[in-house]
Parts: structure tokens; sequence; C-alpha cells
């Protein structure tokens, strides 16, 4: 597993969003987003991100703590120690207060044309 | 050694002076609470009015929040439109094989083994990877050919990779039959797959992985692939990998020897117990 320098994250909500703090959890830790920008009500965007600069064992989005929030897309553009920076694009995704959803992936497996 | 002592006498003292401890909480951690039970989960300080106002601490964890896996959007490995034969080979992390993916489907539907030279006669694509000096065995699904290498002390893939590439385009160009009907004409029928495979774990894989608080579950059959998720003890497990395909792969192709692909299907970050965490 790589040490993660840092993440950001791109959220696009659909017709509900709880319109409260976004945090997400990185090896069991809860935090919020640094340099924030929008929000997560109906229709907008969340923007933030987070210098990590530890190893990743999980990393996922905390659902809200009211209510539901109904994700259309997620776009996480990840920048790890020794890996070219690399984007993972999620569908949909419905999250409330049980609930959170994964936001890691490994590097991309290096590939070459033969 | 009395300094060892001292420093110990010194930190119970500290913790009694600051007992209980008090660390503000999320609010929906602190209103955590056991099915059934009839009192709050943290007790009433004995000095109610030091802490009030305050929130307090909770000796029970935060309720686990399931994890969810939101779809990932493909991103594909070839331009849409091209008529050339490209091929994208992806060695694995731990180098022991390598997975090479064609703008091609070399076997639709189903999925074939070759574990030798022996079992490869008559099949162009797999005789002319078996001719290949270092080539072990030869996975072929849709439109991937996994092969894994004899000399398990090379990671370097480049140079097989390459002689590798060449054979599939070959074999792809020749315009043969990759996989002769014969084979597709032997696999049996989902649920006898099915009922072979659950034979074999609930016989010989789960009482074996159940020492270790494991176990594995049998998710899908398709054509002739197999979809398994670990769990328990295996989810997680940092050596779930060597018990997959060291284990269990054996034992399914041992019991049928017509299952093709096997997938594991584990998410193996979300494993809350690992048996070697």
């Amino acid at each position: 597993m790589p040490r993660v320098l840092t993440f950001k994250v791109n959220i696009e909500t659909g017709k509900q969003g709880p319109n409260e703090p976004v945090n997400f959890s990185f090896n069991g830790h809860t935090m919020p987003f640094e340099k924030v920008i929008g929000s997560n009500e109906p229709d907008a965007i969340f923007e933030g991100s987070f210098d990590v600069n530890s190893f990743a064992h999980s990393l996922a989005l905390v659902g809200p703590e009211k209510g539901k929030w109904e994700i259309e897309k997620i776009r996480v553009d990840y920048d790890c120690e020794g890996e070219k920076p690399y984007v993972v694009n999620w569908g949909a995704v419905t999250l409330d207060e049980t609930t959170e959803v994964n936001l890691w992936q490994d590097p991309p497996v290096p590939a070459f044309d033969v | 050694m009395n300094f060892i002592k001292r420093f110990f006498s010194g930190m119970k003292q500290e913790d009694e002076a600051s007992d209980p401890v008090k660390v503000t909480v999320p609010s929906s951690e602190s209103t955590v609470s056991e099915p059934g039970a009839s009192e709050p989960i943290a007790s009433e300080p004995e000095n109610a009015e030091a802490t009030a106002g305050e929130e307090r601490f909770s000796d029970a964890p935060p309720a686990p929040r399931t994890i969810l896996h939101a779809p990932a959007a493909k991103q594909g490995l070839f331009p849409e439109s091209s008529d050339e034969i490209l091929i994208k080979a992806q060695p694995s992390p731990t180098g022991d094989q390598c997975m090479f993916t064609v703008n091609r489907v070399l076997m639709k539907n189903c999925s074939w083994y070759f574990d030798s030279f022996e079992s490869a006669a008559e099949y162009s694509l797999a005789e002319s990877l078996f001719s290949l000096e270092d080539v072990e065995t030869v996975l072929v699904c849709e439109a991937t050919v996994t092969v894994t290498r004899k000399d398990k002390t090379l990671v370097d893939w480049k140079s097989l990779a390459k002689e590798i590439g060449t054979a599939i385009r070959n074999a792809v160009e020749e315009g043969q039959s990759l996989i002769a009907d014969k084979i597709i004409s032997t696999i049996p029928s989902e649920d006898v797959i099915r009922e072979g495979i659950q034979k074999v774990i609930d016989e010989e894989v789960n009482p074996g992985v159940a020492g270790h608080g494991g176990q594995i579950n049998l998710l899908a059959v398709k054509g002739n692939s197999v979809t398994i998720q670990m769990g328990g003890g295996c989810q997680g497990c940092s050596a779930a990998d060597l018990t997959l395909k060291q284990g269990i792969h054996t034992s399914f192709r041992k019991a049928v020897p017509e299952v093709g692909a096997i997938f594991d299907e584990t998410d193996h970050t979300a494993g809350l117990n690992p048996f070697f965490s």
C-alpha cells in the first residue's frame, strides 16, 4: 500500500442532500475535509481535500448524521508517494447515517503494450 | 529499576488523577447503545458538576457503518475503434502472474484453464504459449489471457511478455478458433459446477479455514467461471492471496476440472477480524 500524500474529492449531489459538513474516514479515523468549496445540498458540487501523508489501509466517505445523501458521481484525485498521480471515478450511491462509501483504490497496475 | 518503578507508579497516579477522561465525541458516537441495554453506556460521573455542560466519554466503540461500494466508472485500455490487434500486459503486484488484455474477445461466456503443455494439445493459442520456455499455466477468459511462469524468482515480465504478446497476436491473426469447440462442449452446466464447488467448499475448504475463523462463500457461477467471497478471519488476512491461489484454486480444480476463472470479490479492506492482521 502506498503512502497517500494528498487526495481531493469532487462529489456531485443528486436530488437529496443533507447540507451538512462532509467527513471522511481514513484508517478508521473520521475527519472533516480541508479546502472545502461548495456543499452537499441537492444538485450542488462539493470539493474538498486533505494532506494525509500516511499509508492507506482504508478510506471512506462518511454518510450524513441525519437523512439521506444521494450522490451522483464521485471523483477522487490521488497523489501517492512514488506513484504517478491518478484519478478514480465512481457512479451513483446513496448514503445515510448507517453507511459510508469506499473511496480507496490502489494505484493502477502498470500496463505496457506488447 | 527504581526509575522504572517510579515511572509506572507515577503513571498510575496521573491516570487516577485525571480519571474520568473526558473526550469530546461526535453526537453520533455519543448516542451508541447496545441493543436491549437498559442503562446508558457512559456511567454517571461522581462529580456531576465537574462535567456539567460537557460531553462525556463513552467506553463503547462507535457503531460500525456499513461500507458501500459505488460502481466504478470503467476506463478503457484501448481506443474504441481500432482494427489493429492491441495487447496490454499487466503483471500482478507480486509478479507471480501477468494478465494480457486483447481488444478482441478470445472466449465468449466461458473460460478455460490449461495447467500443462499436454492439456493444451490441439488448441492453437494455448499450444503456442506453452511452446515458450517459461510458461507454466494459461487461463483464457473473455478478452484476457493470464499466464503464470515456472521461474518464480523472476518478477520482471518485460521480455517474456513480449514473446507472449507476439504469440497471442499471431494466433488471433491466423483467425483460427482459439479455443476449440471440443473444449466448450465438455463444460458442464452451471448447476453441476455450482453443486461440485459448493460440496468442496463445505467438505474441504471451509473446515480448513475454520481454524483461522475464516469462511469461503460461493457467490456465483457464470458459464464455468466461479466467483467466491472470503469472510471472517480470511477477510483482510495478509495470507488470503496464498490461501486463494494455493489452497482454494487447487481444491476447486481437483474437484471440478472444468472450472475456468476463479474470481475473488472479497473487499479485504473492510475486514474487521483478519487472522493475520
